[in-house]
């Protein structure tokens, strides 16, 4: 086996400069799938954390119903059963976020425009989305206040500046009429427009009166120790609550289309490292395929004098995998000084670009993500590819006929 | 003396070409243990083929090739591989050193793919590059070599793994006259102190002068088979 290696290598740097060049275009092809893919990902994943701490959580628990007709009749209890529940797995929960949310009318004096009326304990939302870190003008509530906080595009709309009374209108629990006059203690600002005009925040304990709905949320965010532990903690809720009027859904499950936007992401960005691929595959098929032929009479010869057609497959077999390997470790070493330093610098959007990506409530800077199974999937791949070329060369030779590659 | 190599009713007919080609016809030949023999005839008159046939490189179409009691014309190719690994020393006339291995590698190497001991082996390719008068080229890769010193490097490698018989096509074809008897020399010195059997398919009648048996090949059919005494 020795010989084997000693002579692969050896017939490696016959034509140092096609085997560089060949090596080079595996190192380049990985570098670049590997800095696309680090960048997709780390957008990818600055994208997802956003929508999760604006929109869903990582985790949440609702009335068995509401995912399918969410309204506040399908609001959970926030009673023993689902404390009982939490308490039971404290150690898998860093904190949880309780909302109540329903559509109403905002309206003043003549006034009125449709509104998101959001019921939240203020501390524990700054937590998931630093709230407080938005307004532009007066306070944000505490947990006992009794006044408003809404988005200034509504109260731009609405003419109302803090001081002013905001009076809602919409249907509470069970059809209740729900009606309220606040006091607009606070207005805050929201990137994302749809956001920026419908959004009004009361202390959770206000919008459970405003909607009559005492102790009831539309959902309870949980806030996991460790986000790869997301699947384990819903199932254990689920085993821990009654399915009748409890459920627990991941942030999977909550935003269908955005993992369907995301897997088609992950095929574009696949389709496009399959394109460097399947270009660097010829060209070491190229390669080495000259290398069969030009020594094809040497083969002959090899199996003349005794040279197993197994052994010197294998030989053609090494080269192959070493060209490979030489590559995969090149690329290796370029990406990761690259990918490090995206990761540390990243890559910022400027003007009109900028103020688009701000209007999703994400910041216009993304990071590239360091994530070795990139850096492994990249090496699987190449290495596939090559096995492919190298068991293509192995038949070659199989076939040689030694007469005539020996009187080549 | 032992009988090395028996063909009876030798037989080639290539059917690929427009008109089958009669390469050799009914060759009945024997060799002995030690012989040194000289395969010559004009081009086409089938030496080649009967070296390639004799070395288990071509299969004959009719007739035997014994070679140690077997048959090698009915082997399977998986066995003749080990075979000539075993028995048959092969010299080519454009050398076909392997280029990425050094002269003492190069003639190491039938001995290493026979698992030989390391040090047996060392010690016999050293013995072998004395012997041909390259034992300062040790470590030297063929493209360093002349084309005397790679074809001496060759005749090393073939005898080296002590083969029941070597095949040698056209050996000296390109080397200069100094070249080719000193190659000579030594292949007559090797054949006689390692008793092994040469057979040379030439044209070159430096080669035929030193043979002590030659046969004649006319249009694959043996014409004459004559034995010289010589020193």
């Amino acid at each position: 086996m020795r010989i084997l290696l000693t002579l692969a290598w050896r017939n490696l740097w016959r034509n140092k400069r096609r085997t560089l060049i060949t090596v080079s275009s595996v190192l380049f092809a990985y570098v670049l799938a590997t800095a696309l893919l680090s960048f997709a990902k780390g957008f990818q994943q600055q994208m997802t954390e956003t929508l999760i701490r604006q929109e869903t959580g990582y985790l949440q628990i609702q009335d068995a119903l509401y995912f399918d007709e969410p309204s506040l009749d399908h609001t959970l209890a926030y009673e023993e059963e689902v404390k009982e529940a939490l308490a039971a797995l404290d150690d898998e929960i860093s904190y949880v976020v309780p909302r109540i949310s329903g559509f109403s009318l905002a309206a003043k004096e003549m006034s009125t425009r449709p509104a998101m009326v959001t019921g939240i304990l203020p501390e524990q939302e700054n937590k998931i989305r630093n709230l407080s870190g938005n307004m532009v003008s007066g306070e944000m509530f505490g947990a006992d206040d009794d006044y408003a906080v809404i988005a200034s595009g509504l109260a731009d709309m609405l003419e109302l500046g803090i001081g002013d009374t905001l009076i809602l209108i919409g249907q509470g629990y069970q059809a209740l009429t729900a009606t309220g006059m606040f006091k607009v203690g606070g207005i805050i600002e929201f990137q994302l427009p749809e956001q920026n005009n419908t959004a009004v925040f009361l202390p959770l304990k206000k919008a459970q009166w405003y909607f009559a709905a005492d102790n009831r949320l539309t959902n309870l965010i949980i806030m996991p120790a460790d986000t790869d532990r997301i699947d384990y903690l819903a199932g254990a809720l689920r085993n821990r609550l009654d399915d009748e009027w409890y459920t627990a859904k991941t942030w999977r499950e909550l935003m269908p289309d955005m993992v369907g936007l995301m897997e088609m992401q992950d095929t574009v960005y696949t389709g496009i490292t399959w394109i460097f691929y399947v270009i660097v595959g010829f060209g070491i098929f190229g390669t080495i395929l000259t290398m069969l032929y030009e020594r094809m009479q040497e083969f002959g010869i090899l199996l003349s004098i005794g040279m197993k057609r197994f052994q010197l497959g294998l030989i053609a077999f090494i080269e192959t995998i070493l060209i490979c390997l030489l590559g995969i470790a090149g690329g290796i070493l370029a990406a990761l000084p690259i990918v490090y330093f995206f990761q540390i610098f990243p890559v910022e959007f400027t003007g009109e670009m900028a103020d688009y990506i701000l209007r999703f409530g994400m910041e216009p800077v993304f990071p590239f993500l360091i994530d070795k199974q990139i850096f492994f999937n990249q090496a699987y791949t190449v290495f596939g590819i090559t096995l492919l070329i190298g068991l293509y060369t192995m038949r070659k030779i199989y076939a040689v006929n030694i007469l005539e590659a020996a009187q080549n | 003396m032992q009988t090395v190599i028996k063909t009876e009713g030798l037989s080639k007919t290539y059917t690929n070409t427009a008109v089958p080609v009669h390469a050799l016809k009914d060759v009945n030949l024997e060799f002995k243990e030690g012989e040194f023999t000289a395969i010559v005839g004009p081009s086409g008159s089938g030496k080649t083929t009967f070296l390639n046939v004799i070395g288990g490189l071509d299969k004959p179409t009719k007739g035997k090739v014994v070679i140690d009691d077997i048959d090698i014309a009915t082997m399977k190719e998986s066995k003749l591989f080990d075979f000539r690994m075993r028995h048959i020393g092969f010299v080519f006339q454009a050398y076909n050193l392997i280029p990425v291995l050094t002269a003492v590698e190069n003639v190491s190497f039938i001995m290493l793919l026979q698992k030989r001991p390391k040090k047996e082996m060392e010690q016999r390719a050293k013995e072998m590059l004395e012997q041909v008068g390259l034992s300062d080229k040790l470590n030297t890769r063929p493209a360093q070599l002349s084309g005397g010193q790679q074809q001496r490097v060759a005749v090393a490698r073939a005898l080296a793994s002590r083969p029941d018989f070597v095949l040698a096509d056209e050996p000296t074809a390109n080397l200069d006259t100094e070249s080719a008897f000193n190659l000579l020399d030594i292949m007559a010195r090797l054949n006689k102190e390692e008793n092994i059997t040469l057979i040379f398919s030439t044209h070159d009648q430096r080669v035929i002068d030193r043979a002590r048996r030659v046969i004649t090949l006319v249009d694959g059919a043996v014409d004459k088979d004559e034995h010289f005494e010589r020193n």
